[in-house]
């Protein structure tokens, strides 16, 4: 199957090259996608898909563009390739474009990531079904449900990379995610909602289907009577499971592009004690069953570990190779894959008890953050904190602030890292936090 | 349920989300169309995929050969182009060709899907198998032909987007890129982002409908980063609506960028508000996005069917005083969100959410609208032939009011007044909502004072629809690029609003004390 992914996207490669082009990169990809949804004692939708597309890198005279598409009809792609290149052509020199050059994607590291289960493609309908029913069954135990989905969702990525300088690359994946969304009824019209769903490339790593909706429908009791909570300047322990997202916005602009263009608070950051020392981030491409583990990036950059942060002070950037060049910056790679972040010793329930008062934040709702000055404000839920336990359940606040700053006041960070992510976070805790509410 | 400004500034994390989620019928005409059929010429839209009569017959028979209450064919071809300019010149381009065919049967609420990109017959009767394993009964009577009905005309082109070269886009971008420059010595980069795309979807429906449309799309960012001594500020702005060409006059563009410039250069004098609950005036225009999270998302049928909307239960109950009116309406010419037919192949018009301050009615979708008994508003809507339809908004804003945008500002003592917005959401169920303001300025004793910037802003749906206590007679829409996101499906949509006041609404803000 690779092998004819490959084959393909070599005639690619060589229909460019016969339009015109100096330098090519093309990777055809295979997705199949199933879905299973349930909803309150019924199969509600099922979707069975496999997809298909081709990438196209084109480099002609100082010059570069892009192109996909889904129609693989051997002749139309020959138009479509020719096109492609005469866009290339149509555009201004620039001296910076330039394909991958073979030192950076050479010496692939080849260890087993893990990342397919043979398992999954023998998923029978009567499986899903077992799934969905077995959720459905425990996420609608509450006379206060109003609904529950219960969502199985399974598949498989395929792809084949190749380059005129030589790249050639396959990268093969399973999934199988399944969990529940459920909504109850509350004060007056207002519903309570959440959800919790699991996910792998394997499926025997998971947990029990109903143990999965215990957490959801647990999650969901933990809303009700939740009301708006106050405007104050107090401790934030961000909760495992979303603190991979902060961490995302943290580093949206840690890299070239953003720095080359002005737009990066992190520019004068590399070399510095930025952060708190208790603030580690590593991106680690090569985490065994990690959810954005790869051998190479997707400009064919062999893969290694790279530390973005450590102990509070900035190791490197994400840097691809255009905009590396441009800003004077030696590449790593472009794109981010898993980041594991620095763990300490306490559980969530000794960190709240060490906390004593403060705000347990378990969601968010909105809100954004500039890249070019960190300046952030983001809408939350949670639970207050009182006497060193979760409290009474508060939201419609917000917590604003500047993300730098706020990181350079992580004064905590948990044991309990959330597995089904990747980014691998633990909970932070950030003192003196201005929320706002009533 | 999200939307967003744009996609290259608020990139998404590369996390492992999912969550995805889903469509009536009637008899099944099958008589009327066989005539019909042999004395029309063949559909341009037939050749461009290229099928026929016949191909799509044997189809829909394979669809709904285990039942259906209803089914579709939803074909369609995309072509998109974008250019880049940073640093001066447009030295990178992109292009993205999708097509396929969506197939769905539906049966009471449940619904089966596959899709396929090869448009073969072999392929389009083995994804119509897969979607039809969703029913269980026996072969219903299909149509053996489909009737075409007549093409819509809000937004006809002259010249489709796949005539226009890089050649006729290149000078422009230039153009927007000297003139943001020639504004302020402070202006350090401009980048320009230009994105334009044909769409050609063919619907055909169980009972014997063929919908064509052709859909074009275009938008222009402008992007201004500046610095003053050690402080660095970005600011930008973009136009966006199913236009040609012709549409980005260089009036239009300078308007753009004068935008773009101002919201930029006022960062360096703009600070964050306080924090807390205040009065907010929602300035005309941009301010819809109050109107799409705080009731356009909760009043999507399919929430309200399965009752966990936090308006499933308010038909015909006051929500607003009597001169709030909010409507959702896709014929609109022109407009980023307007459409002929939704993607069912249902009429797309006008719906009145809310009339004088009583809710009136839902967006339906087909599935819905059957549950309801009503007939669908045409709001069934979805991103590609990839998925399933499901209720959206297309151009959602508010009537006028009997106030004036004076009025408004000189009835405030101290609260913010706030103009432009990068995103939203909303919880469906607890009806909290939330936008992030980009730019706004503080209001104290009834004047316009001093900037602010980079606040959320969050309420509860309902609750500040009640506290709209003010609504002025300048309603306007959006000329944004506004997407919306929903169940992992993004759709482009418009929004717009007079000024109008939020007696009290809790602003994120520092200094804390």
């Amino acid at each position: 199957m690779s092998v004819d992914l490959t084959n393909q996207a070599l005639q690619a490669v060589e229909l460019a090259k016969a339009a015109g082009a100096d330098e090519v990169a093309a990777s055809i990809s295979q997705n199949r996608d199933v879905t299973f949804e349930y909803r309150d004692g019924a199969l509600e939708k099922v979707k069975d898909t496999t997809s298909q597309g081709l990438a196209i890198q084109v480099f002609a005279a100082d010059r570069y563009s892009s192109h996909q598409t889904t129609d693989l009809n051997v002749e139309r792609l020959k138009g479509f390739v020719a096109e492609a290149v005469a866009i290339t052509n149509a555009l201004e020199p620039d001296e910076f474009r330039e394909i991958t050059p073979e030192e950076l994607f050479k010496d692939r590291p080849d260890v087993d990531l893990d990342l397919v289960d043979p398992a999954v493609a023998d998923i029978s309908r009567d499986q899903r079904l077992a799934w969905c029913e077995a959720i459905d069954t425990v996420a609608r135990d509450h006379d206060k449900v109003i609904s529950a989905t219960a969502g199985v969702y399974d598949g498989s990525s395929l792809s084949a990379s190749v380059s005129s300088n030589g790249f050639s690359g396959t990268q093969h994946s399973t999934y199988c995610w399944y969990g529940s969304s459920i909504t109850m009824m509350d004060r007056g019209d207002k519903r309570a909602e959440d959800s919790f769903y699991v996910g792998g490339q394997h499926i025997a790593s998971l947990p029990e289907a109903p143990s999965v909706a215990g957490t959801a429908l647990k999650r969901v009791l933990s809303r009700l009577d939740s009301e708006k909570g106050p405007t104050v300047k107090a401790t934030m322990v961000v909760d495992s499971r979303i603190a991979g997202s902060l961490i995302g916005r943290l580093l949206r602009p840690a890299n070239a592009r953003r720095v080359q263009q002005g737009q990066s608070y992190w520019a004068e950051l590399l070399g510095e004690k930025a952060f708190s020392d208790k603030l580690t981030i590593i991106d680690d491409p090569l985490i065994k069953r990690g959810f954005s583990s790869r051998h190479f990036d997707n400009e064919g950059i062999s893969a290694k570990v790279l530390p973005i942060v450590e102990e509070g002070v900035v190791k490197n950037l994400y840097v691809d190779t255009y905009y590396g060049r441009k800003a004077g910056m030696v590449p790593t790679t472009g794109s981010a894959s898993n980041r594991r972040i620095g763990t300490g010793e306490k559980s969530l329930a000794q960190i709240l008890s060490d906390v004593g008062d403060g705000v347990y934040v378990t969601s968010w709702l909105g809100g954004n953050a500039d890249n070019t000055t960190g300046d952030f404000s983001l809408g939350i839920r949670g639970h207050m904190i009182e006497n060193g336990q979760i409290g009474r359940p508060v939201g419609e606040m917000n917590v604003t602030g500047n993300l730098r700053d706020l990181f350079s006041r992580l004064e905590m960070v948990g044991n309990d890292v959330y597995p089904y992510s990747s980014t691998l976070a633990p909970s932070l805790v950030f003192t003196d936090v201005d929320f706002s509410g009533a | 349920m999200k939307i967003k400004r744009r996609d290259f500034l608020g990139t998404v994390a590369a996390g492992s989300a999912i969550v995805t989620m889903p469509g009536f019928l009637s008899g099944c005409g099958v008589q009327t169309a066989t005539a019909i059929a042999s004395a029309t010429p063949e559909n341009p839209f037939m050749d461009w995929f290229g099928v026929d009569q016949a191909v799509v017959a044997r189809v829909m028979s394979e669809l709904t050969s285990r039942g259906a209450d209803t089914a579709d064919l939803y074909f369609q071809h995309t072509r998109n182009n974008s250019l880049t300019l940073e640093d001066g010149i447009v030295s990178s381009a992109n292009s993205g060709i999708q097509q396929g065919v969506g197939l769905r049967v539906v049966i009471g609420d449940q619904t089966g899907y596959a899709f396929t990109e090869d448009l073969t017959m072999q392929s389009m009767l083995a994804a119509a198998r897969t979607a039809s394993a969703i029913a269980s009964g026996s072969q219903i009577t299909s149509p053996q032909s489909f009737n075409p009905l007549e093409s819509g005309n809000l937004y006809t082109t002259t010249v489709p987007w796949a005539d226009v070269g890089v050649d006729q886009k290149l000078p422009v971008m230039k153009f927007i890129e000297q003139h943001a420059k020639s504004k302020d010595t402070a202006i350090e980069k401009v980048a320009v982002y230009w994105s334009d795309g044909d769409e050609r979807v063919m619907i055909a429906t169980l009972d014997g409908k063929l919908v064509t449309d052709h859909r074009p799309m275009a938008r222009v960012t402008v992007v201004v980063t500046a610095k003053k001594g050690e402080e660095t500020q970005t600011g930008y702005s973009n136009i966006a609506a199913r236009e040609e060409f012709s549409w980005f006059s260089e009036e239009r563009l300078s308007k753009m960028v004068g935008e773009a410039v101002d919201r930029t250069m006022i960062q360096f004098e703009a600070k964050r508000p306080p924090a807390g609950e205040m009065p907010v005036i929602l300035a005309a225009g941009a301010s819809g996005i109050l109107l799409h999270e705080a009731i356009g998302h909760g009043m999507e049928a399919d929430f309200n069917r399965k009752g966990t909307s936090i308006y499933s239960d308010m038909i015909g109950k006051k929500v607003a005083e009597p001169f709030v009116t909010v409507v959702d309406q896709a014929d609109i010419p022109r407009e980023r969100g307007a459409l002929n037919y939704d993607d069912e192949g249902n009429k797309a018009g006008r719906t009145v959410m809310v009339e004088n301050g009583i809710l009136k009615s839902y967006l339906h979708d087909q599935i819905s609208a059957k549950q309801y008994d009503l007939k669908p508003t045409g709001s069934g809507r979805r991103q590609s032939y990839q998925y399933a339809p499901m209720p959206r908004m297309s151009c959602t804003f508010m009537e006028d009011g009997p106030h004036t945008k004076d009025e408004i500002i000189a009835a405030v003592d101290h609260g913010i007044i706030c103009e432009t917005y990068t995103n939203g959401q909303v919880q469906i169920g607890a009806g909290d909502y939330t936008f992030y303001v980009k730019n706004g300025w503080l209001v104290e004793g009834g004047k316009i004072t001093a900037p602010i910037k980079d606040v959320n802003i969050i309420g509860n749906g309902p609750e500040s629809l009640k506290r709209i206590t003010m609504v002025a007679n300048d309603a306007r829409l959006d000329t944004g690029g506004w997407t919306c996101g929903k169940n992992g499906q993004s759709v482009p949509v418009s929004q717009g609003i007079p000024t109008v006041l939020v007696s009290n609404m809790t602003v994120g803000g520092e200094n804390v004390s």
